[in-house]
């Protein structure tokens, strides 16, 4: 940050508040999130008049004009392929022969597969929902309540944007300019550190309520059920091993691994004979109608973060908030509060592109790393998937069940706090988001 | 069925296959050539940047079709047809306002394009066939807004339950 800006003071005018008073009673009317946008960015332009509003039109292109971004359809479609040829089943079977050994163990297993899941795809709703429907008739005939076992897939889907690859961190990545790749290297230990966290909160709810038994069984029959199911679905270990090998070793940026994936997965499941040519084209509607939904988002961020940037509201929201304390752990324990609280009214994507370019200078000015500043943000954002109002793991999930939504949120309440500890932790230990990069960037 | 009537049912969907198939053939067939050849293109890059952008306006036109959008749409479950019906006529006006302003810049961006006669960088063409994809976007969601309003209001007028579209995930 520049000298001359710290102590910079901004006097916000009509011309700020207007939009904004706008755009959250658009919200709240229900208006697609991106109108809501595109309607704030487009009244800040013409009442502050700094900038013209040809800069909307040419920011719909040059906004989302990047290479960086064609790898999200490639890892939402590399999920979808990943449902229909069946291979998410051979996880969910070499998951479940991993952990039948302890009691609770096929709710270890969903766990788990959602974290293999979150490897290969990008997003999260559609880990989901394919998670959600392979397991949640199975945790409820071993024992667990049907909301808790709603709860349990959503918590767990949440890994789907920390785990790399993740379509947030390839966002998140290009407003704040910093490479993909970089990002899903540091987010390995913290999205990982995330899955256990579920993993041990669920086997101890499953402790103290006694949902499943199970896991009498000796190490010689443990290692010949993990043999066996290892046998028959090895091969579908080889996407996640090209993805993070190509991605990690720097052969292929994320697109390029995105591709692959893509590519392979196809190849396989005509090999397998569970994937037909005339599965395609509403394969790839779908997952062209995700794509659709995310990028105008984005899109229509990019002249709002601009007219921000220009009526200099993050500098002065810098000001204003060191103005009140200066506490390093208690500017981190605000951001941690606005990201949280944004995360449960409001989706990620709009929420990574609006809220970054505001905290990332406040991050900046009390020295904390930028990568690790990502990774905060994104973990603290993913606690929003099972908060209500709008979590939209909640919302999947009782979608394929018909559970109600306030019922699933009220037994994910243990997953939310594991997870917000977590993010305390990512949040002031820089090793757990660093350790693994390499040292220039520390 | 008329020609005209399989464009309006089926213009999003073509388009949407073709540009999403260009995307993921290019980009893996520039690995394959990289990694095995160790040669690559210097256009590759370039299709599957602008088949991305394509990809992007046109699905969220779909998207507007099915009425797929992410809102926060949590108070609607509680109304009955008519209100509801109300709010979403409402919403689909908001996107109508956006979308013609974007529709008119992003064709003044192509027209300044193409009075300069700006080229890509890798393949030497006229950047108006990739800017147009925006305006092309912003054309179809206009019209599918048309559509809607239509569909809307008559169950409005009638009472019937209103079209809530498909589900994204399902």
């Amino acid at each position: 940050m520049l000298w001359n800006q710290v102590a910079q003071t901004v006097e916000l005018g009509w011309d700020f508040y207007l939009p904004v008073l706008l755009f959250v009673a658009l919200i709240a009317l229900a208006v697609p999130v991106w109108a809501a946008i595109g309607t704030a960015a487009i009244t800040m332009l013409y009442m502050s008049g700094d900038l013209p509003l040809s800069l909307v039109g040419e920011s719909l292109f040059s906004g989302i004009d990047a290479f960086a971004l064609t790898a999200i359809p490639l890892f939402i479609l590399t999920g979808d392929v990943l449902v229909r040829t069946g291979l998410s089943r051979k996880f969910l079977d070499v998951a479940e022969a991993l952990t039948n050994f302890t009691k609770g163990g096929f709710g270890s297993a969903t766990v788990l597969v959602c974290g293999m899941f979150a490897a290969i795809s990008g997003s999260d709703a559609a880990g989901a929902a394919a998670v959600g429907r392979m397991t949640i008739a199975r945790l409820v005939e071993a024992g667990y309540p049907r909301p808790y076992a709603c709860a349990l897939v959503a918590a767990g889907a949440c890994t789907g944007i920390l785990i790399p690859p993740s379509i947030a961190y390839i966002i998140i990545g290009l407003v704040l300019g910093i490479s993909a790749s970089t990002l899903f290297l540091a987010a390995l230990i913290p999205g990982v550190a995330i899955l256990l966290s579920i993993l041990i909160t669920n086997l101890i709810v499953n402790r103290i309520y006694g949902y499943e038994g199970g896991g009498n069984m000796t190490f010689a029959e443990w290692g010949s059920n993990l043999l066996r199911s290892l046998k028959s679905g090895w091969y579908a270990f080889i996407v996640p091993g090209i993805i993070f090998y190509g991605i990690f070793s720097g052969r292929l940026t994320p697109t390029e691994a995105g591709a692959t994936a893509v590519v392979v997965t196809i190849l396989m499941g005509f090999f397998l004979g569970t994937l037909k040519l005339a599965d395609f084209p509403a394969m790839l509607v779908s997952s062209a109608k995700v794509n659709g939904v995310i990028l105008p988002i984005i899109a229509f961020s990019a002249p709002l973060a601009e007219a921000l940037a220009i009526m200099g509201v993050p500098q002065g929201f810098v000001t204003s908030v060191t103005s009140l304390t200066n506490e390093p752990w208690l500017l981190i324990l605000l951001m941690i509060g606005i990201l949280i609280a944004a995360g449960c009214v409001m989706e990620t994507t709009p929420n990574i592109v609006i809220l970054a370019p505001i905290l990332a200078p406040l991050a900046d000015n009390i020295g904390m790393n930028e990568i690790q500043f990502c990774i905060m943000m994104i973990t603290a954002l993913g606690v929003g998937f099972i908060t209500p109002p709008l979590g939209l793991n909640l919302f999947v999930v009782s979608g394929i069940t018909g559970e109600s939504i306030l019922k699933i949120a009220a037994r994910a309440v243990p997953f939310v706090l594991c997870m917000f500890f977590v993010v305390l932790l990512i949040a002031y230990i820089p090793a757990i988001s660093t350790t693994l990069l390499p040292d220039i960037l520390k | 069925m008329g020609f005209l009537k399989r464009i309006d049912r089926n213009a999003e969907r073509w388009l949407l296959l073709t540009f999403y198939t260009m995307l993921v053939i290019t980009m893996a067939i520039e690995v394959l050539r990289r990694e095995v050849f160790s040669y690559s293109s210097i256009w590759g890059e370039e299709i599957v940047r602008y088949s991305f952008i394509y990809l992007a306006w046109i699905g969220a036109a779909a998207a507007v079709k099915e009425r797929a959008h992410i809102r926060i749409d949590v108070a609607m479950h509680y109304l009955s047809p008519r209100p509801k019906a109300v709010l979403y006529i409402f919403g689909d006006l908001v996107m109508f306002f956006v979308a013609c302003i974007a529709l008119y810049w992003s064709y003044e961006t192509v027209h300044i394009s193409a009075k300069f006669g700006s080229v890509t960088d890798g393949l030497r063409i006229s950047k108006v066939w990739f800017l147009m994809a925006v305006p092309l976007g912003f054309a179809l969601i206009v019209w599918r807004l048309l559509q809607s309003f239509v569909r809307d209001f008559r169950s409005l007028r009638d009472g019937t339950p209103v079209y809530q579209g498909d589900t994204l995930f399902d």
